[in-house]
């Protein structure tokens, strides 16, 4: 289980320059850099940490408890778990978006009406998406 | 779906631990295979057949009323 470091060390990095970006010249930073920087940077540091923290942890461990956690990893019980629990969560999800969206519709808000149709057509669209990419590989 | 598993491990003295690591699976996997919460794959039917030296039907026993 051999992953290169490079590539979530990099996001990680570009993230905090993101954010140090913000923190030092966010007042000149046109309309809506701000935002985009803090978000951009925070989701680079989330995903590339996310990517860093296990190699990381799995370093320090003894190799039996390595062997173990690698094992653990490609056990085909807790892949199902992990699918299930993905589909899940979509259909939770997909659930969840309703709520704004009926929200929206009550109080008029047509730029949400709008924003809350982009995201569960998104959502779905990502849906149907994997469904044929995994019906070709299946 | 039923099976010998845990039957031939107790057979064998072997700990679901040693059942688990020979079969390259959690110990939890084996725990769900012997209560029948989870059904084996293929490719671990037979993986866990081959480790007792028997064939799949030997270890797995297939209930035709149970899957209507």
């Amino acid at each position: 289980m051999k992953k290169s470091l490079t590539v979530p060390a990099a996001a990680v990095v570009l993230g905090l320059v993101l954010f140090a970006a913000v923190l030092t010249v966010g007042d000149r930073m046109p309309q809506g850099g701000v935002g985009l920087c803090a978000g951009l940077g925070g989701a680079l540091i989330g995903l590339g940490g996310g990517r860093l923290f296990v190699p990381l942890v799995s370093r320090g461990m003894s190799p039996e408890d390595r062997r173990e956690m690698e094992r653990s990893e490609r056990d085909e019980r807790n892949v199902a778990i992990r699918t299930h629990a993905g589909l899940d969560s979509w259909y939770c999800t997909l659930v969840a978006l309703w709520v704004p969206f009926v929200a929206a519709m009550i109080r008029g808000e047509t730029f949400w009406i709008a924003l809350c149709c982009a995201v569960l057509v998104l959502h779905c669209a990502f849906y149907l998406f994997h469904l044929y990419r995994w019906t070709k590989k299946l | 779906m039923t099976n010998r598993i845990a039957q031939l491990r107790k057979e064998r003295g072997l700990s679901q631990a040693e059942l688990a690591e020979a079969v390259d699976v959690t110990r939890q996997t084996i725990i769900s295979l012997e209560n029948g919460r989870y059904n084996a794959s293929l490719l671990l039917a037979h993986k866990i057949a081959r480790y007792f030296g028997m064939t799949i039907e030997e270890v797995f026993l297939f209930d035709e009323e149970e899957s209507k």
